[in-house]
């Protein structure tokens, strides 16, 4: 077995048998299923049965809006004005929770107020709003037109004007969608902080502890370097896939829960999908389901082809920044020292994540033009394009930015090796650049 | 065994050696001295291929050393490192394999090292809760459990108590017995006395001597002499002339003055006692007895004695 090798699975087994790195398997995709999960019944929370008193002194909705409009939800009728005082401490009206209150201009100026005594989960108050909209829609449709409901719910489509580059008619970019790749090249460079780090002290300690004397006296230091970044990256990899999947396997187990109405046309109840204007509901219901962002994820990316290029981009960062880190280290003095390159390094890494930001709200901008060739900064910037999609003709430029990576992996690579193999076995010093130049000239 | 030709390296603007060259042969067991900063350490590092000379070569069974002749060697640095984390075991397997033996042989040499060096109820234990003692016999296992041709030890009885130092003791001389060739670095002059039949000494990046020590002990000795004599002190030093060098000398309480002599040029004991003749009353004149210690430090001090 190869000295690398052996090195690597060393290092894979010392972490993934480390009882730490077991608690952190599962507790973090459990956090984050739980934070997902409490988020989601956060903005559910309330009441889930309600019962609701519309004030109608003009008799506008009586006999309009019943309840079998929504199974959870009761509407009764009064004839009347009613004054929220009354409603509040009236002993009759103790029973409802909901006050809805239908001026008889309503058809005019088609606004009515709810007053609630306690808070309505989004799916109450969706599906107030959707009954009362429908119904008075009808009724306007009636009494001030010969359309049917269908007809005039065709018409009643809002004109878009939608703004497109003509480099990108298709509009397949758009700042939203930069999101998921900003998202993409976050884990990239937070992960690749995260682990570099973790290369960074084990070869400190294990110069401070002076195994590397050994362990040197028997491989090439550069075959050291190689296994650890090898090593650690595996277990990152290990681990970061089974939050992945532990993660996609908790949603998709409570998706039921979570996002039922969503996905499940089953949750409309029969007299919504009965009126025959069902993928107009549906648009309606995502609307103000305000789902934006799962419609993103699932239908405008497309993560066939990011996946596969945040993979790669993700294993190329690791690589150069993890070379760069693992030089930090066998550098240093002592395990103290070396803050001097550490924090730049740190510092590097943050900014690419700021200006990934920057590049979300001007995609345009010279930042990307220059930062999509930089090592330290492209693998940010190219997801985030990615994403948002490169102009036709331009792709080749994902291509050029994957050179520039895969070239400065081999540059980064050499340069540490140099640096590697001569300050691996220098102990006490304070770390300079002087001397890392020193290093880098030493036969 | 091991030829080293003509080494020289530098660390800017430090030379750590210069123009060195020695053999080590097959079956010896070869003490490396020198004070601190002389360059011993260099020189072990060089022959573990840890770093490349600037100048010369190095030659192990008469090839010129190669990466593949590592896993013939085996190395005890003076700075002792082992995985904290690792057990007795898992410490041994690792290094065997990366030394480059197969499971098998890496599980039959930890076994082995394990048993001999009576490691067996702790073996299973983490390196980091063993005892400075402990962790050193597993530090020399390491060395050895690939049954290496050719072993650096580097104040390998550091931290030993005395029954583990005879057993290291004994170890080495088994190893010289089968045909190992042992390079010893070490700053104990009487374990070299005891344990080494050839030195190797450097100073200043510089080859001092490259003896055996019967030889060196015998160069020292027929140089120097104690004469015990009755007179008066001047008198003895204007009869030593300029081949004799008064060293040191002490009067006894029976009147005797007991003097420490080196001899300088070609003279002879004949000639010592033809110059005091009629200058003082001669007792005793006798070689004087030196160990390594001494041999070190007059090296050191000035090589040209030699």
């Amino acid at each position: 077995m190869s000295a690398v090798l052996l090195i690597a699975i060393k290092e894979v087994k010392q972490r993934i048998l480390n009882r730490s790195f077991i608690v952190m398997l599962f507790l973090v995709p459990t956090m984050i299923l739980s934070m997902v999960y409490f988020l989601v019944k956060a903005a559910d929370e309330g009441k889930k049965n309600v019962h609701v008193l519309i004030a109608d002194p003009g008799n506008i909705l009586q006999g309009v809006i019943s309840s079998k409009d929504a199974s959870n939800v009761n509407y009764s009728f009064v004839s009347d004005y009613l004054e929220i005082e009354e409603f509040k401490i009236g002993k009759r009206y103790q029973e409802y929770d909901v006050l809805l209150e239908v001026n008889e201009k309503v058809l005019n100026n088609k606004k009515v107020f709810v007053f609630h005594r306690d808070f309505l989960s989004n799916n109450i108050q969706g599906s107030i709003r959707y009954t009362f909209e429908r119904r008075v829609e009808e009724v306007l449709i009636s009494e001030f037109s010969d359309l049917s409901i269908d007809e005039f719910r065709q018409l009643k489509q809002p004109l878009n004007v939608d703004f497109r580059s003509i480099d990108n008619p298709t509009n397949s970019s758009s700042n939203k969608a930069g999101w998921v790749g900003y998202f993409f090249g976050m884990v990239i460079m937070l992960v690749t902080l995260f682990y570099g780090l973790s290369i960074l002290r084990g070869i400190a300690r294990e110069k401070a502890d002076r195994v590397v004397e050994v362990v040197v006296s028997i491989v090439r230091p550069y075959q050291l370097m190689l296994g650890k970044i090898i090593g650690i990256g595996t277990a990152a990899i290990i681990q970061i896939g089974f939050w992945v999947l532990f993660v996609f396997l908790g949603l998709y187990a409570l998706q039921d829960i979570l996002f039922s109405d969503f996905f499940i046309d089953a949750s409309l109840t029969a007299s919504q999908v009965s009126e025959g204007a069902n993928e107009i509901l549906q648009s309606e219901f995502n609307r103000i389901r305000n789902n934006e962002m799962i419609h993103l994820i699932y239908d405008r990316i497309d993560l066939a082809l990011m996946l596969p290029f945040f993979f790669v981009f993700f294993l190329a960062t690791y690589l150069f920044y993890g070379a760069l880190f693992s030089l930090i280290g066998a550098a240093m003095g002592s395990e103290g020292d070396g803050q001097l390159f550490i924090l730049p390094t740190v510092f590097l890494v943050l900014f690419t994540i700021i200006a990934g930001y920057f590049m979300l709200n001007n995609p345009e901008s010279q930042l990307f033009v220059y930062g999509q060739f930089i090592p330290f900064t492209l693998p940010m910037f190219v997801m985030i394009k990615l994403s948002m999609g490169y102009a036709v003709g331009s792709g080749y430029l994902i291509w050029i930015s994957l050179l520039i990576m895969i070239f400065s992996i081999i540059l980064m690579l050499w340069i540490a090796g140099r640096i590697f193999k001569v300050s691996l076995l220098s102990y006490g010093h304070r770390l300079t650049l002087r001397g890392l130049f020193k290093w880098f000239l030493s036969k | 065994m091991i030829e080293i030709a003509h080494v020289s390296k530098s660390f800017r603007p430090k030379v750590a050696l210069s123009n060195v060259s020695f053999n080590i042969k097959k079956g010896t067991i070869t003490g490396l001295l020198g004070p601190n900063g002389a360059g011993k350490t260099t020189l072990i590092r060089l022959m573990n291929l840890m770093i490349i000379p600037d100048d010369g070569f190095i030659k192990f069974e008469g090839q010129l050393l190669k990466e593949n002749h590592l896993k013939e060697i085996g190395y005890l640095p003076e700075e002792r490192g082992l995985y904290k984390e690792l057990s007795v075991k898992q410490q041994l397997l690792f290094f065997a394999k990366l030394r480059g033996l197969t499971s098998e042989e890496a599980e039959r040499g930890a076994l082995y090292w394990i048993e001999r060096l009576e490691m067996s109820e702790w073996s299973h234990k983490k390196t980091e809760s063993l005892s400075k003692g402990m962790a050193q016999k597993v530090q020399f296992a390491v060395a050895v459990v690939h049954d290496p041709k050719f072993l650096i030890l580097d104040e390998p009885f550091t931290g030993f108590d005395p029954v583990n130092i005879d057993l290291i003791k004994q170890l080495l001389f088994e190893f010289r017995d089968a045909g190992k060739t042992i390079l010893l670095s070490t700053h104990n002059m009487q374990r070299v006395q005891d344990i080494c039949s050839h030195i190797i000494l450097v100073n200043k990046g510089q080859l001092i001597a490259n003896d055996a020590i019967n030889d060196l002990l015998d160069k020292f000795e027929r140089k120097h002499f104690m004469v015990a004599y009755r007179g008066t002190s001047i008198g003895f030093a204007n009869a030593l002339w300029t081949d004799f060098e008064l060293l040191e000398q002490t009067e006894r309480s029976d009147g005797v003055v007991e003097a420490h002599l080196l001899k300088r040029g070609a003279k002879s004991v004949d000639d010592l006692i033809n110059n005091l003749k009629g200058h003082v009353s001669i007792e005793s004149i006798q070689r004087a007895p030196i160990n390594m210690e001494e041999v070190f430090l007059k090296l050191i001090a000035n090589t040209t004695e030699i």
